[in-house]
């Protein structure tokens, strides 16, 4: 009733909300991949976001930075802030305990949410390599509130039968995008962290 | 930390709009029950009228997507076709929780775009290539995000179900334009003349009355694009170059896509030859002027 009247007065006029509950269950679904499936935890992630033009923004960005820099001092990992081409900002962890690097980037989420600047979320990105070095990313979507596969291949291939594979495999682990039309890609992920 | 949240609250929304909104859904409602009541009282057969209207207005719902794609001409992306627009189009839909997007392109120089999509996991947004060529990235990313926040807010759907008695009206005064009255007593013959008065009425101000939601609605994606790409600058500028372009294109070249309007960012017809109570969109420079408003609420000034 009341996304009724939203849509009918236009009151809706705001993006979809982001969801934090799943992104945490990466970190024990890591186990079975790893051990199981033989898929390595690389100890980068990402999280990309769409920067407002606002004081209030740039308020929650210097939060968000002085919480990496603490991160960073606690634990052994590194940070590195980016932008892409499509103008997304990249916060990009590298840590070489994967638990702590879910903590982070969730965290890092939260600060964003609590400073009412959840809906420009986009996704948060957990690199995973299998035997040969080949990569596979679990890309959680913020506003679907689940974790769609992403195995990109050389020439913007996509190992299509993989991410399949894997999406049935952890079905009971991870909350998992069930429509593969919404398994969007993301390419020339600014990975990994270089000497800051 | 909830002073900043009622911040966002504060410039998401637009209280005044939203007045005016359901000011015009309050007089739409009125007027759709003074008809009825007309229909009623004036002894047509309401009944066979409303299952005949529900009947069109189905049909228009159902195949409205297949028939505005393939009356324009759109032609739909292949996947890795032109994959820079289908990427920031899929971002700007995953960003705004609209969860299926496809892209569709129309071969002609005309600067547009439009997005049309009865239910949010079967949707598309078709911009024309001279969209492609006069804007550059990021305002062609603000025309997306407001085409996404269409689709986002249901604005077909919406729009399709408050003009529902505007299609009845229209039908009953065709009915009755066509002489299908018949009957001689002069009650009869009076109430005939009441129905298709009060047909005409309701019709022609129904209409007014949803091109002024459908402007307001119009704002409403604005600001919605503007805060979802970031710079709400971006989608002015891009606004003002299609503005300047399409005024320039010969009408002739236009009539095949006018039907389709209302979903146009900017409609096709040009503005100075109709009344802005007439108009599907409101004025630019209106829509500017709030585009540029919100920036100031971003940054913190009034």
């Amino acid at each position: 009733m009341r996304r009724f009247l939203d849509i009918l007065l236009g009151r809706a006029a705001r993006p979809a909300p982001a969801k934090l509950e799943g992104l945490l269950t990466i970190a024990s679904a890591a186990i079975p991949l790893e051990a199981q499936l033989g898929f390595r935890p690389c100890r980068l992630a990402g999280m990309v976001f769409k920067p407002i033009e606002s004081v209030y923004f740039e308020r929650a960005q210097e939060e968000l930075e002085q919480l990496l820099r603490i991160a960073v001092r606690e634990t052994q990992s590194r940070f590195r802030l980016s932008t892409d081409s499509y103008r997304y900002r990249w916060v990009i962890l590298e840590d070489p305990d994967f638990e702590d690097l879910v903590a982070t980037i969730q965290a890092a989420s939260q600060i964003l949410t609590e400073h009412g600047f959840g809906e420009q979320l986009l996704a948060a990105v957990f690199r995973f390599d299998d035997q040969q070095g080949q990569p596979l990313f679990w890309i959680y979507q913020y506003k679907l509130g689940a974790f769609t596969p992403f195995a990109p291949r050389k020439g913007r291939q996509r190992d299509e039968a993989l991410e399949l594979r894997l999406a049935a495999v952890l079905e009971h682990e991870l909350p998992i995008e069930r429509r593969p039309e919404l398994w969007y890609a993301l390419w020339d992920i600014p990975f990994p962290v270089t000497q800051e | 930390m909830v002073y900043s949240m009622r911040r966002v609250e504060r410039w998401a929304r637009d209280p005044g709009l939203t007045v005016r909104m359901m000011i015009v859904l309050a007089g739409l409602a009125l007027l759709y029950l003074f008809f009825l009541s007309a229909l009623i009282w004036s002894g047509v057969d309401t009944a066979t009228v409303l299952v005949i209207a529900v009947l069109l207005a189905l049909f228009q719902f159902v195949f409205s997507d297949r028939l505005a794609l393939a009356s324009v001409g759109a032609r739909i992306l292949r996947p890795g076709e032109m994959p820079r627009l289908q990427e920031m189009v899929e971002r700007v839909a995953a960003l705004t929780g609209v969860p299926r997007v496809r892209v569709g392109i129309i071969e002609i120089p005309v600067p547009n775009a439009f997005a049309i999509g009865k239910r949010l996991t079967s949707s598309t947004v078709v911009v024309t290539r001279g969209l492609l060529e006069l804007l550059n990235e990021e305002e062609l990313e603000a025309v997306i995000a407001h085409e996404v926040a269409h689709l986002r807010n249901r604005d077909v759907l919406v729009m399709t179900i408050a003009g529902f008695f505007v299609v009845v009206a229209q039908l009953v005064f065709r009915f009755f334009l066509w002489g299908a009255g018949g009957g001689s007593d002069r009650r009869r013959g009076n109430a005939i003349a009441l129905a298709f008065v009060v047909s005409l009425l309701v019709w022609i101000i129904g209409q007014l009355l949803l091109l002024a939601l459908s402007r307001y609605r119009e704002f409403v994606a604005d600001r919605m694009a503007g805060i979802v790409t970031g710079r709400p600058l971006a989608l002015a500028s891009a606004l003002w170059k299609i503005d300047g372009r399409v005024k320039r294109i010969p009408r002739r070249d236009l009539r095949e896509v006018e039907e389709l309007a209302a979903f146009f960012i900017i409609p096709p017809i040009s503005r100075e030859s109709l009344a802005s109570l007439l108009s599907t969109h409101p004025p630019v420079e209106e829509r500017v002027r709030r585009l540029e408003q919100l920036q100031r609420q971003l940054e913190g000034v009034r």
